[in-house]
């Protein structure tokens, strides 16, 4: 038994669902649900669709080249089987797709961050530019610099100037 | 093929009749209709054609003689020799060769005359031209009528001649004339040849088939041979000769023991001796005939001897194989009384058949077809025990290898009687993991998880799998701190304070009433009455300015300022609200009256008027007024608006008075 994956979608095919064609150049398409079916069948290019995992990677929505990627490889052929390798592979699966979900998580946020950072400069320059807008009174900037008296004594003053000339 | 079937020969026409036919179809097939005003090439054209079709004819009626008469040379050599004692292999040769000759001569007249009409002139030229041809060719063939002739005769009599197969069964019969050969042919096949007490009634070959152990065998009468040197036989006998020499048949020597063919024994013993080197390889049978005048055992002793030579002979051709039984070499018949006729006939096949068989099994041939033989075992005729004898080395041999099998089978147990055991088909399910070859053979009965978490285990199998996971480890530790690093750097980017964010919100606030403003602004006046602009450019006429004016005079303005706000306000629901939730409560006091309209709200019940409530104003005294002037309005618009409803189909019933009354009557009961 294979989880298979969705030709159009890339979703994992459970048994029992979805449709297979086969080609008449052999070539077989698994979908899984009569949605990817209908979007085949209507000759859509899976890259071109926003929901489907193929545009995703093509457009850098996702991450696409990843060392958790080689661990999940399809083999032709079939391994003897070994009790302990069994184990370790069972024991270590969970943990490497624990890694690579964070790391999709990553690459989301860090892609997400760089919308971030020009809004924020969008709103520097927004409030640099268009506050002028508000009337004057109303706008007590930090950075504004107001005006302080301060008394100077006459002694020091008087130093001042005999230090410059 | 040529070779037997002389019968499909054409015709061959005589030379007058030869020449009448290609003339006639000549002038028949071609065009005949020519003037001297038609163009020259047209006339040429229409000369050549006649010419090289009359070409064409002689050449194609030429060669169909010349390949349908049979090449001497090709045709077997019996049917070769035949020919040629029949009618001259040299004439016959010849007068082919003539034909040919005549063919080549007439190709060469029609070549050189269309090469001259190419450059006929006129009309007389042309045709001058054309008979001239004709003429030559017509002329040839009757230079060689006469072996046209001379073929005709020979197709004539090819066609008669019997149709003998010379590669299949065949018994020859032959001897000194008037033996007995025609009559014994008689009786056993279907021939009818002429018996008669003349010498040479059979002047040529003829042909009969008898059935021998479902086989067809052809059987061929001999004219009489006599005894003379070769050289003067004549063309009767040669026919014979050429047969006995070329047919690979049985020989049935014919013998007439009484003498009443006109010939002794001895005469005929010395015909036999001198032609027994055409027996050569041919099974030889010597019959001697007309028992029922003279039997065998009452010969003369000289006769008696020469018979014996005879068969001593015929001994000698036995094949190689089979027994020298003597019954089969010297026969005694009388065809008069049939005594004896059908055991010569058995003999003489039974010979033919297995001298044939002794040749195809020396031959190649017998390989293809071995294998379509089957040996029939015949039936025990008796209860005696004939076993095959088989030698006591190979029965002990065979016994130890029986016994080896018997062990092997023993010691191993089968899958099927082991289900048998536990239960039969239905209940017991065989280990099919019994016989895995792995490391361990704890291992054997695992069960091995397919799928984990939505991801196929054996796409992950790797030996050295815990290996590479702690590398992971390794690298996701590194990166993680990498990214802590990260973020920490980043955290002292732009960031806006609270106070520059407040600012931001304000001046956004801004923006979306200037927007809200202009929005407002594009709207036209048509859906909501307010004040013209003529009047109203600042914004001057605002309730709360009425309503203080109200109050300087001395009225109370609520119930003014109420009205007023209920024409005014915009009845649908704002555009944006942005900013401005929390300000509602506040609209009258703090922002200024445009700012009231600009913006809009839903209205609130509380302040709403009945919808029959006519308000005055659009200048009436008062509501009384401006009630009346609404229904005079509408009693003007109303039968317009009745008639409007209705179609072609409606009629008006005009009701007045009373009748209206009781209409109104009975509909209310109705309803």
């Amino acid at each position: 038994m294979r989880l298979e994956k969705c030709w159009f979608c890339s979703s994992t095919v459970y048994p029992g669902h979805g449709i297979q064609f086969v080609r008449n150049d052999a070539k077989v398409f698994r979908f899984c649900r009569s949605k990817c079916h209908k979007n085949f069948k209507m000759k859509r290019n899976p890259r071109k669709v926003k929901w489907t995992k193929a545009y995703r990677c093509l457009h850098g929505k996702d991450m696409t080249q990843d060392s958790t990627f080689e661990f999940e490889r399809k083999r032709n052929r079939p391994e003897r089987y070994d009790r302990n390798v069994t184990e370790q592979t069972l024991k270590a699966i969970p943990l490497i797709t624990k890694i690579r979900h964070e790391r999709q998580k990553k690459h989301i946020t860090n892609r997400q961050k760089q919308g971030k950072t020009k809004e924020r400069e969008r709103d520097a320059k927004e409030l640099e530019q268009d506050i002028q807008m508000l009337p004057k009174k109303d706008v007590m900037l930090s950075t504004q610099k107001t005006k302080v008296v301060v008394k100077v004594s006459q002694q020091q003053t008087e130093e001042n100037l005999m230090e410059e000339t | 093929m040529v070779q037997y079937n002389f019968k499909k020969i054409t015709v061959v026409p005589p030379g007058k009749d030869f020449i009448d036919i290609i003339l006639s179809r000549t002038q028949r097939q071609t065009p005949t209709v020519v003037h001297k005003g038609y163009a020259i090439s047209r006339i040429r054209q229409f000369y050549m054609r006649k010419v090289r079709y009359s070409q064409q004819n002689f050449y194609e009626k030429l060669s169909t003689i010349i390949d349908e008469f049979p090449r001497l040379d090709d045709v077997h050599p019996f049917y070769g020799d035949l020919l040629h004692v029949l009618y001259n292999k040299d004439h016959y040769k010849l007068a082919l060769g003539q034909i040919n000759t005549a063919r080549n001569i007439i190709a060469k007249i029609s070549k050189d005359y269309l090469r001259l009409l190419k450059y006929g002139d006129s009309l007389y030229r042309c045709k001058c031209l054309k008979v001239a041809a004709l003429g030559r060719m017509c002329t040839v063939i009757k230079r060689i009528s006469p072996s046209l002739a001379y073929l005709e005769q020979i197709r004539q009599h090819m066609a008669r001649l019997p149709s003998i197969d010379p590669n299949t069964r065949t018994l020859l019969i032959c001897g000194y004339p008037n033996v007995g050969k025609s009559s014994f042919m008689n009786k056993i096949t279907r021939a009818d040849v002429d018996v008669q007490p003349y010498a040479f009634t059979t002047k040529s070959l003829f042909v009969g088939h008898a059935d021998y152990k479902y086989l067809r065998y052809q059987v061929i009468d001999t004219p009489g041979i006599l005894d003379r040197p070769f050289e003067d036989r004549n063309i009767i006998e040669m026919c014979s000769i050429t047969a006995l020499a070329h047919l690979r048949a049985a020989v049935l020597f014919f013998l007439d023991i009484s003498g009443s063919c006109g010939y002794s024994i001895a005469q005929q013993a010395a015909l036999f001796h001198s032609i027994k080197s055409l027996f050569m390889n041919k099974p030889l049978v010597i019959v001697c005939n007309k028992t029922d005048l003279q039997p065998l055992e009452k010969l003369s002793e000289e006769d008696m001897k020469l018979v014996m030579e005879m068969k001593a002979e015929a001994m000698k051709t036995i094949a190689q194989g089979g027994e020298p039984n003597e019954e089969g070499v010297l026969l005694t018949m009388s065809t008069l009384t049939e005594e004896g006729v059908m055991s010569v006939k058995n003999a003489a096949c039974e010979r033919l058949l297995d001298q044939r068989v002794e040749v195809k099994m020396k031959s190649k041939k017998i390989n293809d077809c071995l294998n379509r033989f089957h040996v029939a075992l015949p039936k025990p005729r008796d209860s005696k025990e004939r076993p095959p004898c088989i030698p006591q080395a190979v029965l002990e041999a065979r016994a130890d290898a029986a016994a080896a099998k018997e062990k092997k089978k023993l010691e191993r147990k089968l899958e099927k009687d082991l289900e048998n055991e536990n239960g039969g088909a239905g209940v017991y399910s065989a280990s099919l993991k019994k016989h895995y070859m792995l490391a361990n053979d704890e291992w054997k009965e695992d069960i091995l998880p397919e799928i984990l978490d939505g991801h196929n285990v054996a796409d992950f199998l790797d030996p050295d799998i815990l290996q590479r996971c702690e590398e992971l480890e390794r690298e996701e530790g590194l990166r993680l701190e990498e990214e802590v690093a990260q973020e920490a750097f980043q955290i002292d980017g732009h960031e806006l304070t609270e106070e520059q964010r407040e600012i931001l919100g304000q001046i956004r606030k801004k923006k979306a009433l200037i927007i809200q403003e202009h929005r407002m602004k594009k709207r036209t006046a048509e859906s909501r009455p307010i004040v013209p602009r003529k009047f109203d450019k600042d914004r001057k006429f605002t309730t709360n300015r009425m309503g203080r004016q109200l109050s300087s005079m001395g009225i109370d303005p609520n119930a003014a300022v109420d009205r007023a706000r209920s024409r005014g306000r915009k009845r649908e629901r704002s555009l944006s609200r942005a900013g401005n939730d929390g300000d509602d409560m506040d609209i009258d006091s703090q922002q200024p009256n445009k700012k009231l309209r600009a913006l809009s709200r839903p209205r609130s019940r509380s302040k709403s008027r009945p919808p029959e409530e006519v308000v005055p104003g659009e200048g009436f005294r008062d509501s009384d007024q401006k009630k009346k002037a609404i229904k005079k309005a509408k009693d003007s618009v109303k039968k317009r608006n009745k008639e409007a409803r209705l179609n072609q189909y409606d009629c008006l019933i005009d009701i007045t008075g009373s009748r209206k009354e009781r209409v109104k009557k009975s509909l209310s009961i109705q309803s």
